[in-house]
């Protein structure tokens, strides 16, 4: 029987952040709502990345441990965004161009809020089960920024910025699907679905956000227990504490982990508050760890949890996941898979964690100036190049090599490697 | 079930999430956000109220809520279905 899931698999997490707390002080928010949203820090694009340099710097360290052979084998390149910079021209173009992958390759780019992950992954894998093509990878990269905040005056345009400003983060995570699943070998079939249309939270206009927080997480908590119903009913005698040995969740925050967790437990195994603690300790709280680090970065977070659980946990024998993937609007998918110590060896070698703490911090003015200068590559912007003297501290604290944007020219984006 | 019902479990649920609040002080007319309570802290306390209840209602339905008063009556008008 064929196998399938992420064969490699590695996590770009941007050149600069800001401290979370450092910035609800600033914006003088109460610090108690801060701890229940469990965010230290979060990443921050600079002027010089936009979605398709965290594509390339997230893809890049894989391909390079590619033969010629196997990089000629990937035949589907889906790039995953909400943040995308074209209508008609996805930005998977210009990733495969920098990744220089095979021209016999398909390529297009998937929009689900933040399920378009999930949605590539699932997608690659189809082509993979198929076997129409033997031997045939995809590379599905998830990739967004959060580079505004614009407040409007309607209703639908005042959310709850005080969770929604120190959340929202910038990064990409690419995954290579393959039939060769040393990471993350995906149970077959082990899928759940739940979907409805919803005005939670959407991008209506370029480079804003809009929405409705409240709405956004019932809809996320209701989609839990859905999209996990519909996976019983698929996965005989499933069980949502034994079942599973860990479990990731989509991490607009982990505060939202840890209520959806909590509520879970207590509907569906009336659990008292110490043993729900226990279990999120057990289970969950490996996975927050990087995304407490860069912040939610859309299609891509559930795969950056899923990363922070394979490098941080304990894992010594095969060990089952259960994954939860929201998306707003909305779309909703609980699936599971396994992973081993060798999915931890072989991520641990791209040193996701050392390349967070080699990552500028930017002090608050210079967080409020690269806000307020965001201008200069706004969606739609036909030319400009890009100041490389702005924050060149932090342009040098990313990969040793390292894709910056350069220049717009008649809307054609060009990007040069550091 | 009975609109007092309803108002005793959203006290108590209200007890449980946010302890500092007086929750006989409440009036129908008073907003969570007001009581201090956060996202998370809204959605819960709306989650934990309709299990106590028993009832399941779409999250766009209880969106419409301004205030506790909207919230009781929504919960009361599906009860009663």
């Amino acid at each position: 029987m064929v196998q399938v899931g992420i064969e490699a698999m590695n996590v770009f997490g941007g050149s600069a952040y800001v401290d979370v707390m450092e910035l609800a002080e600033y914006r003088k928010l109460d610090l108690q709502r801060f701890n229940n949203l469990m965010m230290k820090e979060k990443t921050v694009a600079l002027p010089c990345e936009d979605p398709v340099t965290f594509a390339v710097n997230a893809a890049k360290p894989i391909l390079d441990s590619l033969s010629e052979d196997e990089r000629s084998k990937i035949e589907l390149l889906i790039t995953c965004t909400e943040s995308g910079i074209d209508f008609g021209k996805s930005l998977s173009t210009y990733v495969h161009d920098y990744l220089k992958l095979s021209r016999n390759c398909r390529l297009f780019e998937i929009k689900q809020a933040c399920y378009s992950g999930t949605a590539g992954l699932q997608m690659a894998s189809g082509l993979v089960l198929s076997q129409l093509s033997p031997g045939a990878k995809a590379l599905v990269i998830s990739t967004d920024i959060s580079r505004f905040l614009l407040i409007g005056d309607s209703d639908a345009m005042s959310m709850d910025w005080s969770f929604a400003e120190p959340s929202g983060g910038a990064g990409a995570v690419a995954m290579l699907i393959s039939d060769n699943p040393r990471i993350f070998q995906i149970d077959r079939g082990a899928s759940g679905y739940y979907t409805y249309e919803v005005m939670d939270t959407c991008r209506p206009v370029p480079d804003s956000e809009a929405g409705d927080a409240d709405l956004s997480l019932m809809s996320y908590l209701d989609c839990c227990q859905n999209s996990f119903n519909h996976y019983q009913k698929r996965v005989e005698g499933a069980d949502f504490l034994k079942t599973f040995d860990f479990l990731a969740f989509h991490t607009p925050f982990g505060g939202m982990v840890k209520g959806a967790h909590r509520t879970m437990l207590r509907r569906l195994h009336r659990m008292n508050p110490a043993a729900i603690e226990e279990d999120f300790e057990r289970r969950v709280s490996d996975s927050l760890i990087f995304c407490q680090r860069v912040g939610n970065i859309m299609g891509g977070t559930l795969f950056l949890a899923l990363a922070s659980l394979i490098d941080k946990a304990s894992i010594k024998e095969p060990k089952r996941v259960g994954c939860f993937s929201y998306g707003s609007g909305c779309a909703s998918e609980f699936f599971s898979g396994v992973i081993t110590s060798e999915s931890q060896k072989e991520l641990k070698q791209l040193n996701i964690e050392g390349h967070l703490n080699q990552r500028y911090k930017l002090s608050m003015k210079e967080y409020t100036q690269l806000l307020e200068g965001s201008s200069a590559v706004k969606f739609g912007t036909r030319s400009a190049v890009i100041d490389p003297e702005m924050l060149a501290a932090a342009r040098s604290r990313g990969l040793d090599k390292c894709l910056f944007l350069k220049e717009i020219n008649e809307f054609h984006r060009r990007y040069e490697w550091s | 079930m009975t609109e007092e019902i309803i108002w005793n479990e959203v006290r108590k649920n209200i007890a449980e999430i946010l302890p500092s609040v007086d929750v006989n002080g409440i009036k129908s007319n008073d907003r969570l956000v007001d009581l201090g309570a956060n996202s998370v802290d809204r959605v819960e306390i709306v989650t934990l109220t309709l299990e106590g209840l028993n009832l399941t209602i779409p999250p766009h339905e209880l969106a419409k809520a301004n205030n506790l008063g909207d919230l009781v009556e929504i919960l009361l008008k599906k009860a009663s279905l």
